[in-house]
């Protein structure tokens, strides 16, 4: 175990990250990079791209709450030093969304309220139930949600977010390739600490499996608002349309940029659900399907 | 028991030699630099693996080997830290299984 868990220490993460694929960024991206202008001067576009950023920053606010809450409810030095270096990634994944609803426009004295008016409740609910779990010190319902469930989660809504703007906003996609990096870090982490604590603590499972059963469906409501009815895309459409450009955007085998947004939801939903199941499974947790809303 | 054919199979490809690879940097910046050979980034649906590959079922980085994997061999996913051990799934193709 020692020497699994030495290799996530803070060396490792100095020449992984900082002296890594973060050199030479700043907020993530290289400098100099802008969002499209598009984005800014569209009122649709504008309102749905805060409302989509405003989403992000929610999710990295509740994992950096839950990877710093964690870190005294380590049961070893390692997994602390491990919680921190994810406590400075989290804490860096805050302030570059944070950033670009900066970039977007938004003043620094009205960054609270644009949060609070356009975070989704039930994003805030699923936060809500992790956060729950590390205030009472449960590291083991606590690094399952926080790095399997919420970290899986993220892992697929940023690389689906990285597909759609490749091409058209290189800017963002460079912030979100970083972002990516580290998730893997501490997907892994989740995977491989937990699956060794589970096998000594099995009485935990049946309250982590009604925990990821839970954070699953306000995960799925959280799509379902993202998804369903949104005119942004149809805009986005009718612009590229326009300009004759021909955008294509792959993720797990499809192009998204054919495709309406419901359908979008479908796959991105199958995708992190399925995800979740195999994940789970390997760690000896059984899946626990949840409601559709 | 197992199956003798398999097991002269198996042991016909133990004393096959293994076929060794020159490793190029790809572009990986996820690692120090001295291990960024040994990974890239997986392209999704219809990315070819070759002989010397296999994906981490963690991260979905590849990992990549300087000689031909193949079952039983260990192999690290430096990416997530996740140690792996290689298997041949029933379609023929090698898998990357985590060990705990």
């Amino acid at each position: 175990m020692s020497d699994f868990l030495s290799a996530y220490s803070i060396q490792n993460w100095l020449e992984s990250c900082p002296q890594g694929y973060l050199e030479n960024t700043e907020y993530g991206h290289q400098p100099g990079e802008k969002e499209p202008e598009l984005l800014i001067t569209n009122p649709l576009l504008h309102e749905e791209t805060l409302r989509a950023t405003v989403q992000l920053v929610v999710g990295e606010r509740c994992a950096l709450s839950a990877s710093s809450g964690l870190i005294n409810a380590a049961p070893d030095e390692a997994s602390k030093r491990f919680l921190a270096t994810q406590t400075l990634d989290e804490a860096r994944h805050v302030e570059i969304f944070t950033q670009r609803l900066y970039d977007l426009g938004v003043k620094k004295e009205d960054l609270e309220s644009t949060i609070r008016h356009f975070a989704n409740p039930n994003l805030v609910k699923f936060a809500e139930v992790l956060l729950d779990k590390v205030d009472r010190k449960d590291f083991i319902a606590g690094v399952v949600g926080q790095n399997i469930v919420l970290e899986g989660m993220a892992f697929s809504v940023f690389e689906m977010l990285h597909a759609l703007n490749q091409d058209m906003n290189p800017k963002f996609a460079h912030t979100l390739s970083g972002t990516i990096a580290d998730e893997r870090r501490h997907v892994g982490f989740g995977e491989n600490r937990i699956g060794s604590l589970i096998k000594a603590h099995p009485e935990k499972k049946a309250e982590v499996e009604r925990m990821q059963k839970e954070m699953s469906y306000w995960m799925l409501a959280t799509f379902a608002d993202a998804f369903r009815n949104n005119t942004a895309a149809a805009e986005f459409k009718r612009i590229e349309q326009e300009a004759g450009l021909e955008h294509h955007a792959r993720f797990q085998g499809v192009d998204l940029a054919g495709m309406e947004p419901e359908a979008m939801e479908v796959v991105l939903a199958d995708t992190v659900l399925k995800e979740f199941k195999v994940r789970l499974g390997r760690i000896g947790i059984d899946y626990q399907t949840p409601v559709r809303p | 028991m197992s199956d003798p054919l398999q097991q002269s199979e198996e042991a016909l490809e133990a004393e096959r030699p293994r076929q060794r690879y020159l490793l190029e940097d790809t572009g990986f910046d996820e690692v120090p630099k001295k291990y960024r050979k040994f990974y890239r980034k997986w392209k999704g649906a219809g990315d070819e693996l070759a002989p010397n590959e296999v994906i981490c079922p963690v991260c979905k980085v590849v990992i990549r080997s300087s000689r031909e994997l193949r079952p039983g061999d260990r192999v690290y996913c430096m990416p997530c830290m996740s140690r792996l051990v290689v298997v041949r799934t029933e379609q023929g193709t090698l898998e990357a299984h985590v060990a705990y």
